[in-house]
């Protein structure tokens, strides 16, 4: 058995300071003590995608991370990354395209598409779909999530050019 | 109920291999993917974690003299779907890493880890019995190599012994050819109901192995034999008995043990089909 | 009212909650926290029958940090709830009746600690026989799951007896003259199996108690009203103890309609006197709250040469579980749809619902309509087979029409459906022919079928307050469980003041200060509580021309709002007055605050006693019938069976599409998850035990099995009762999609599986059957 021991976490961009058991996943930590819920449990085995989080610039699933093997790693959230164009297009175009209804999925969506908007701008529909398989949404049947990333994709391609 | 190991990080692999000798019920960690998953179902609890994820010889992919390519046991499932290197005969690797859960877990997971965690349901065992991989163990008192076709030996077993970790998968020289993975499962991601690994080199040479129908991947010399020097449609049905003769899969939630045998020389012979259908637009 | 006026009804408005929902900053139950707030955790029954002898919980109460334990000894015999037979307690009493279902519940400083102290409590048990299947229950000498079945509450008359828990039946012409007069007869028998939510959100519940003894309850919830019904029924509370509220909802689909862990948190709450958060798990989710029922339909159809339909028998059985919960009412609400949108004369249906020991089942988006659906769809596609007719002009000739009445006798208000299919006709190019050309080892061809859902069922209310400042506050107690229900009815709201949108908020559901609202629940807050939106502007409106008149000197008949927040005289535009001085006079100096409110109760009979006779029914006023036609694109691949739909096109008669794109939404989504229940979704159990309540076990279709090319086609039929012309649309959608698959199935493969899901074992094992024949 372990004892709950401080761990130094890089959350959005500043060192926090946090205590963990050594089972403790990244999830609890960040939502229990650092009330960073954007990142939701849904099913805590790494299936739903709800949880997505960024370590070191890619997504992952922090109901699956223990947090004291995420010391030294950047972690970002759905809470860190809204300044950033990516994530503001993401948004804007989530919004105007209705890619969500509950919105339980909504952050972990982001997250995941971000990661791939990062990485390709102009991905096509298929490339999409696959990027963001690992994710689930049992409200919108997922239809408008794509057109949503792909018109972020758009936008910030004409944002380059212009 | 939730477990509570003490978490040990390792920056060498002397140290963690020293630790796991030295603590009884300890368990590597690797990407955290299965291991996580099952502690926090509570189908697990170790006494202790070894984390392997900072030991820079366990990471990455490398080409030997000999053309060989040397997989460290940490290195992650992207970057396996992702490396070019793993061309040829080899390609049947990526294209199974690829049809591994999604995009995030993919990121976390580890060659390493999925083979120690052997469960029957994943890509990788029998993506790496057709491509011939050779996994190399390590514990604190030797290292030894191990052919992928004798590293499982039961539902989640391996030859692993306590302490000893997987630090590296082997694969021959690829060849000229092509590689394919054919995954039949209910949705994308999910364990494979019947998935067929495919090694096809331009020689005709073949190796041929199927996962989800039982505990260990199914291969035999003797199938490969038959698929190496004929493709005809009775030849591929021949193999495929084969194949079903060892097979001893299981009935679950994702369908019957029957279905499973029904399925083994109807994958067989569709995924060489495609391969031979990939070879000709190749050439 | 149908014109919109100031283009509100009829926009594509986001959320209003849009930006906290992109942000990450919404709040759903599990991140609500409350000052000293404990965790909860439960205990599960190990078995599937069994009288609980004994409780121990001293090792428990022992564990540092554990603050309280409830076990059924807190609670008493008589307080039981249930929406139409009052069978179930807050947590199990006397004797549990399904694997997984709550024993005792543990309030404790951390999660950890309280699943450490559930897992310490001893219970002893005297196992019982288990029934495990309604054919089992319904035996004779099958051990009884409800010895106080006799002397339960019920709210109709439900015939029970041993573990039949309802039944009921309509009779409408005359069966035996229908058979007479049919040319043909086709009869057989149908299965379908349980589907779970899979809300993303797993159930929970925050309660906390303040030092008065007065309750505030937070849940995951679809009625804050039935939660404090349920909550308060099941712990003997007075219902104005308890006050309800919602934060967002990670969807609902039924799952969270009646009650799951809300009564244990109050519980805990009450016995710890301090705040306790219970959230499930989700294996505990699959487990404990409730799925959709398992069918066993036979189904019987005699039709003349011609395409005629003449008679109908449907005999459905139902397993409900271990507890009524919604049952009673799916069984008569599928019973009542199960003619379909058809003429058909003579018609028998009638079905039972037992009790077994496994977890209950209930509401679930389509209420068991897409399981009757399935049934009958499949049926009359093999009708059109026989005869030779093109399933599509078979369905034509048999269309009820407007003005038509409903099987039991209810009239047809509008009726968009003939619009529907020809709208699916065309855009899917069916009269081009039902087979494609699909990928190399497959096979590929089109399916279609029809349904109905309704849009009215008991009571609602709305409140609207004009404030000081001329802006608009709206409140319904409709919770939005994620579909949009907030920014619909403030379209409504607005569209009728003649506002601007952003001029309206919402007030969020709490039983302290909401107008009563039955639930978000069957397709029903659109139509129910758009009307008290409606008339509750009207009453606004009515005062605020009072207040105009005074200030303009004319008469409340010469005034008219005009968009904006004014009320002029009509004709003389500038002759006008803000809502702002309106309402500054009302809150001042005369009158008094300007409210509006409504209520009302769906009151149209669903039977008319000349037409038909019933037995056992559970809904006695339901209707504003909506309609659906679906074409889909299935390819079958022949090595391993699995089907997967290309395309697809639905196209619903919405009576009026209020805001589009949420319509849009509301159909694509529910045709993805009735994909899921037509192909792989099943819950599988193994002996009395779950096989799969795991998301790695139990899949739901992923962005690469929805189809991209799918097609959402809104039909407006402008039904002269509802709201601005509008229906209801969050069920339609799902009522026929595996009937469609199945029968592109058929025509693909030539294989007619009866079975659902279709998966690619049963599939591809038909197949090769077939060859062989």
């Amino acid at each position: 058995m372990s004892e709950i021991a401080p761990i130094v976490l890089n959350v959005n961009g500043a060192a926090r300071h946090t205590t963990a058991l050594g089972g403790d996943t990244l999830l609890t930590v960040i939502r229990d003590q650092l009330l960073l819920t954007g990142a939701k449990r849904g099913c805590n085995q790494g299936v739903c995608g709800a949880c997505t989080v960024l370590v070191d610039g890619r997504p992952v699933r922090a109901c699956l991370s223990l947090a004291g093997d995420c010391q030294d790693r950047r972690i970002e959230t759905i809470e860190g990354l809204g300044d950033r164009p990516v994530m503001r297009a993401l948004q804007q175009a989530f919004v105007a395209a209705a890619a969500f209804q509950c919105g339980f999925c909504t952050p972990g969506m982001l997250v995941a598409a971000f990661a791939l908007l990062a990485d390709s701008r102009l991905p096509s529909e298929a490339d999409v779909r696959r990027a963001l398989s690992g994710n689930l949404c049992r409200c919108t049947g997922y239809k408008k999530i794509v057109e949503a990333v792909l018109r972020a994709a758009h936008a910030l391609a004409d944002e380059a050019v212009a | 109920m939730a477990s509570n190991p003490a978490l040990f990080q390792s920056p060498t692999l002397t140290e963690a291999l020293d630790l796991l000798a030295a603590i009884p019920g300890a368990r590597p960690l690797s990407g955290g993917a299965s291991l996580v998953a099952m502690m926090n179902a509570g189908l697990v609890e170790p006494a202790a974690l070894v984390s392997l994820t900072r030991i820079p010889e366990l990471r990455g992919i490398r080409v030997t003299a000999d053309g060989g390519v040397i997989i460290g046991a940490a290195t992650r499932h992207n970057e396996i779907a992702a490396d070019p290197r793993l061309c040829g005969t080899a390609a049947v690797l990526p294209h199974a890493a690829a049809q591994i859960a999604g995009m995030a877990v993919r990121n976390m997971g580890t060659i390493g880890g999925a083979i120690a965690h052997a469960d029957p349901g994943l890509d990788f065992p029998p993506a790496l019995a057709a491509a011939g991989a050779v996994v190399e163990l390590a514990s604190a008192a030797a290292r030894r190599r191990v052919p992928i076709r004798e590293f499982f030996v039961d539902w989640y077993a391996t030859v692993l012994t306590p302490g000893e970790i997987v630090i590296a998968v082997h694969l021959p020289k690829p060849k000229p050819g092509v590689g394919l993975y054919l995954k039949h499962a209910r949705v994308s991601g999910d364990f494979a109901i019947v998935s067929v690994a495919v090694s096809l080199a331009r020689d005709g040479e073949a190796h041929v192995a199927v996962g989800g129908c039982g505990p260990v991947p199914l291969a035999s010399a003797e199938a490969d034999g038959i698929v190496s020097s004929d493709l005809s449609a009775s030849a591929l049905a021949h193999a495929g008995d084969l194949l079903t003769a060892l097979a001893n899969p299981v009935d679950d939630v994702r369908a019957t043990a029957d279905y499973r045998r029904l399925l083994i020389p109807r994958m067989l012979a569709r995924a060489l089909n495609d391969c031979m259908a990939a070879s000709r637009s190749v050439a | 009212m149908t014109q919109s006026v100031v283009g509100v009804v009829g926009l594509a408005a986001p959320q209003l909650e849009a930006a906290e929902k992109v942000d990450g900053s919404a709040r759903f139950i599990a991140d609500l926290n409350r000052p000293g707030m404990l965790y909860g955790a439960v205990l599960q029954s190990p078995h599937a029958h069994a009288r609980i002898l004994s409780y121990d919980v001293s090792r428990a109460l022992a564990i540092a940090g554990v603050r309280a334990v409830v076990t059924g000894d807190d609670v008493q015999t008589n307080w039981r709830m249930g929406a139409f037979i009052k069978d179930e307690h807050a947590l199990a009493k006397g004797k549990v009746r399904y694997v997984g279902e709550a024993v005792a519940a543990i309030a404790a400083d951390s999660e950890a600690v309280a699943r450490e102290a559930a897992a310490a409590i001893n219970v002893v048990y005297e196992e019982l026989p288990a029934a495990l299947s309604p054919h089992a229950a319904l035996k004779p000498d099958a051990a009884v799951i409800h010895e106080e079945l006799a002397n339960y509450i019920k709210v109709f008359d439900t015939g029970s007896a041993g573990n039949l828990c309802s039944r009921t039946s309509f009779r409408e012409g005359d069966i035996e003259q229908g058979w007479r007069d049919s040319d043909l007869i086709f009869e057989a028998h149908y299965l379908t199996q349980a589907q779970a939510h899979v809300s993303l959100e797993p159930c929970g519940a925050l309660a906390e108690i303040d030092a008065n003894g007065r309750i505030t309850l937070w849940s995951a919830n679809q009625s804050v009203f039935r939660v404090q019904a349920n909550v308060c029924e099941s712990l003997g509370l007075p219902m104005s103890r308890l006050r309800c509220l919602t934060p967002r909802i990670g969807a609902g689909f039924g799952n969270k309609m009646e009650p799951h862990v809300q009564p244990l948190a109050v519980l805990l709450a009450m016995k710890a006197r301090r705040p306790v958060k219970l959230v499930l798990s989700r294996e505990q989710d699959f487990e404990m709250v409730r799925a959709r029922h398992p069918f066993d339909i036979r189904v019987k159809t005699g039709v003349k040469r011609d395409g005629t339909l003449v008679a109908r028998e449907v005999e459905v059985l139902l397993d409900g579980g271990a507890f009524a919960d919604d049952s009673p009412g799916v069984l008569g609400y599928a019973l009542l749809m199960s003619c379909g949108p058809y003429r058909i004369p003579h018609a028998h249906c009638h079905g039972r619902l037992a009790y077994t020991n496994k977890m209950r089942f209930g509401a679930f988006r389509g209420f068991g309509v897409p399981q009757i659906t399935f049934a009958t769809e499949t049926q009359l596609d093999e009708i059109a087979d026989a005869l030779a007719i093109d399933p599509i002009e078979l369905r034509l000739k048999n269309l009820k029409r407007q003005g038509d009445r409903w099987l039991g006798g209810q009239p047809i208000a509008s009726c968009g459906l003939n619009e529907c299919i020809e709208r699916v006709r065309t855009a899917s190019g069916w009269n081009g022919g039902r087979h494609r050309a699909g990928s190399a080892g497959s096979r590929r061809a089109l399916g279609m079928a029809c349904s109905a859902h309704i849009s009215g069922l008991l009571s609602t209310g709305a409140i609207i307050r004009l404030l000081e400042d001329g802006s608009v506050l709206l409140n319904t107690g409709a919770v939005d469980i994620g579909q949009g229900s907030n920014t619909v009815l403030s379209q409504l709201c607005a569209e009728a003041l003649r506002v601007p949108l952003d001029r309206v908020s919402i007030a969020s559901p709490d039983t302290d200060g909401s107008p009563y609202n039955w639930g978000t629940t069957a397709s029903r807050v659109t139509y129910m509580t758009g009307i008290s939106v409606l008339g509750a502007a009207a009453e606004v409106e009515r005062k605020i021309k009072e207040h105009a008149a005074e200030i303009l000197e004319c008469s409340a008949q010469d005034l008219e709002l005009v968009p904006g927040g004014f009320v002029a005289v009509k004709g003389i535009p500038h002759r006008r007055v803000g809502f702002a001085a309106v309402s500054g006079r009302a809150h001042w100096a005369a009158g008094g605050p300007i409210i509006g409110s409504h209520s009302w109760v769906f009151d149209q009979k669903t039977v008319d006693p000349k037409r038909a006779s019933v037995v056992g029914l559970p809904f006695p006023q339901i209707g504003a019938f909506v309609f659906n036609a679906i074409v889909v694109d299935v390819e079958i691949d022949e090595t391993t069976g699995k089907s997967r739909v290309e395309r697809a096109w639905s196209a619903c008669d919405v009576g009026r599409a209020i805001n589009p794109q949420m319509v849009e939404g509301q159909i694509e989504g529910a045709f993805v998850q009735g994909l899921g229940f037509a192909l792989f979704e099943e819950m599988v159990w193994n002996g009395p035990q779950i096989a799969n309540p795991t998301l790695m076990d139990y899949k739901i279709p992923t962005f690469i099995e929805a189809p991209s090319e799918l097609y959402a086609i809104i039909v407006e039929s402008n039904d002269p009762g509802g709201p601005f012309g509008a229906k209801s649309v969050g069920e339609i959608g799902i009522n026929g999609v595996a009937a469609a698959i199945a029968n592109a199935v058929n025509a693909a493969v030539g294989v007619r599986l009866r079975r659902l899901p279709l998966t690619s074992e049963r599939v591809l094992e038909a197949m090769l059957a077939s060859e062989q024949k």
